[in-house]
């Protein structure tokens, strides 16, 4: 069959009003949590897990893709009313969003981010048709040294990309590739680094390290912040929940450009929505010809932003889908749900399951109509949840938190262990140490090593394989360059200050 | 000085990584590398991250001046974080013996009463249809094994 034939098959596939039904649950409750500030998708998806065991996989992944793309959409509206990201990519937004609130126009902040991330959304799935397949039968003759490269390549653009700080990045890495080593070792049968307790010996179970860093520590951060009083009010929604003539005519430039900017983002690895939404936002500012309006309720500032984040998740979605190997933290979450629901994501999956892969891809179309639908005449109803007191809101996600992790193995040890992670992630937010590099690598690490052992396996005990096509070779010196960037980007603009200066 | 801290716990971590690394029992068939290749590329990382955090702390010293204002509530607001902590941890310990509605429901009375003061009523109200609602959706409904602990139900 050809690829058409099975698109079309996996619109029939999404739209079994079972499959309907899990899409809506999925960006229902994406909304909800963008909405809610304190808990991401990771959390979101990694809390949903194990209540879903048992679910059909197909239609158990749609509904984690769902709140995966959902909480984009929700996050822009606690940006926009209080000025406080709901979701870490929509913080471009609360610049702009929240100062058009302030001037009473929250209804054309609100529909205009409703409506750019619906087009921006829409165009990034379709980029996701258009290269899923080419991209998946290139991936097809990599061997395991162009994966073990490729995963390095990941690993070390997401190093250098996410925090403030390309050691500390590393640093998260490692000790992601670490804990995915405590555990039986598959090959030789060995124990390694169970430290005598005998749950370790499955290793340490993904579930509980997001929930934990995610989760738990978000809420410790949180309710420091209740304590320090920085908590705010949400804002009325003011003005019609639409767009005046000219207020149209300036956004639907910044929505094409970012959601473009989105998705080429999206699909690289590292950088992800956040930048996605700051890039998109300078050019819009670079672009206008009015660019000190930008921070004082310029519409392009919202606009565009928001168009780059949401095209950014279907961007991400394309090495998850085609390579196997996720580019940030978020998809690193959703491709660890493929994997306990027994699917290994990868340019297979579109050969062997392609009624899951372009159900999948094709559910996502219908969720974004869900979700325009959702977040513009619907969003009355989610502005409610920021009423939730955050005392109260807090404790409960600890509560959720604890049914997510006691659920998969009845077990204790999973218990203190949240709490372990939430206590890491929390001191390690304060010393800028990010924890998305860290998820990454605990999710890849298994690969990484048996990709690493094949390929050493193959040639005989010579790591020249690594070196041995030009695929291999480009990902290595592509590696390195990102690691030294930080380092290298400094001194040339020293170089060209100072010759400025002569 | 978080820094420096790092910087000597990824030495120790790196140590420590290495010896545990040592201590695996390996027989050599079969997989030429065995079990511990991988974990020594591992410990060869730690190193240069440690090298760059290093290279970053110089880079930093001589730019940036250091010594910034400590921030109000600084130290006393780590003593509440300290505080949750505990509450959650006798949470977790409580949790199999109590089992998880009555458990669950004292932790939030606790937490709520804390950071959301003021409001009794919406409090218990909360605690209470929360742990017991939960337990039964997720315990009847959806097959999720709970602790039951002195619960008759």
């Amino acid at each position: 069959m050809d690829t058409f034939t099975h698109i079309i098959n996996g619109v029939a596939v999404c739209l079994t009003p079972i499959n309907l039904w899990y899409t809506f649950i999925g960006v229902f409750m994406g909304t909800i949590i963008g909405v809610l500030p304190g808990i991401g998708p990771s959390a979101g998806i990694a809390l949903l897990i194990p209540v879903t065991f048992g679910m059909n996989p197909t239609s158990a992944l749609i509904m984690m893709c769902g709140i995966y793309y959902g909480t984009k959409y929700g996050g822009s509206t606690t940006a926009i009313l209080i000025r406080t990201p709901g979701e870490a990519a929509s913080v471009m937004t609360s610049i702009d969003g929240y100062e058009m609130a302030k001037k009473g126009r929250a209804g054309a902040a609100l529909a205009v981010s409703a409506i750019g991330s619906f087009i921006a959304g829409t165009l990034g799935v379709i980029g996701l048709t258009i290269f899923a397949v080419p991209l998946s039968s290139m991936a097809l003759k990599f061997g395991p040294a162009e994966y073990f490269t490729l995963m390095l390549f990941a690993m070390t653009a997401v190093s250098t990309l996410t925090g403030k700080s390309a050691a500390k990045g590393l640093l998260a890495t490692i000790l992601g590739l670490m804990i995915a080593t405590i555990g039986i070792d598959l090959q030789s049968g060995q124990a390694r680094y169970t430290m005598g307790v005998p749950e370790f010996q499955d290793g340490v179970g993904f579930v509980v390290v997001v929930v934990g860093l995610f989760a738990v520590a978000e809420v410790f951060r949180g309710l420091e912040d209740i304590y320090k009083g920085t908590g705010a009010k949400a804002m009325k929604i003011t003005g019609p929940l639409w767009l005046t003539k000219e207020e149209w005519k300036r956004s639907i430039g910044p929505i094409w450009r970012g959601g473009v900017i989105g998705f080429i983002i999206g699909v690289l690895p590292g950088a992800g929505g956040t930048i996605a939404s700051i890039m998109s936002y300078t050019t819009e500012k670079r672009l206008s010809k009015n660019p000190e309006e930008f921070g004082h309720g310029a519409i392009e500032g919202v606009a565009g932003p928001e168009a780059a984040n949401n095209s950014d998740t279907a961007g991400a979605m394309v090495p998850l889908l085609t390579l196997g190997i996720p580019g940030g933290g978020a998809t690193a979450v959703l491709m660890g749900a493929f994997i306990m629901y027994g699917i290994q994501p990868g340019p297979l999956l579109f050969q062997n399951r392609p009624d899951l892969v372009w159900g999948l891809i094709d559910s996502m179309y219908i969720g974004n109509v869900m979700l325009l639908i959702l977040n513009l005449p619907l969003i009355g109803i989610f502005v409610q949840l920021l009423k939730i007191p955050s005392g109260i809101l807090y404790p409960l996600i600890i509560a959720i938190s604890v049914i997510g992790a006691y659920a998969i193995n009845g077990s204790m040890t999973d218990l203190y262990l949240i709490l372990l992670f939430g206590v890491i992630g929390y001191v390690f937010d304060k010393v800028d140490i990010p924890v998305a590099p860290l998820v990454l690598s605990l999710v890849l690490g298994g690969m990484m090593e048996q990709s690493f052992r094949q390929a050493m396996t193959i040639s005989g005990g010579n790591p020249k394989i690594f070196f041995g096509s030009a695929i291999t070779i480009t990902l290595v010196v592509m590696s390195v360059i990102s690691i030294l960037m930080p380092f290298i980007l400094p001194m040339l603009k020293k170089y060209k200050e100072d010759g400025k200066d002569e | 000085m978080a820094d420096r801290i790092i910087f000597a716990g990824i030495l120790v971590l790196t140590g420590v990584y290495f010896w545990a690394t040592s201590q695996i029992p390996t027989l050599e068939i079969g997989d030429p590398l065995g079990p511990k290749a991988f974990p020594r590329l591992l410990g060869a990382g730690l190193i240069i991250s440690a090298v760059m955090l290093l290279a970053e702390m110089i880079k930093d010293r001589k730019s940036a001046p250091a010594a910034t204002a400590a921030e109000p509530h600084g130290t006393s607001s780590y003593k509440v974080i300290v505080g949750v902590i505990v509450v959650t941890g006798l949470y977790f310990i409580m949790f199999e013996p109590l089992g998880y509605a009555v458990a669950t429901s004292l932790f939030l009375l606790v937490m709520t009463n804390y950071f959301n003061k003021g409001k009794r009523w919406t409090n218990v109200l909360t605690s209470l249809i929360y742990g017991f609602a939960s337990y039964y959706m997720f315990t009847k409904w959806l097959g999720v094994n709970l602790p039951r602990g002195i619960l008759p139900f």
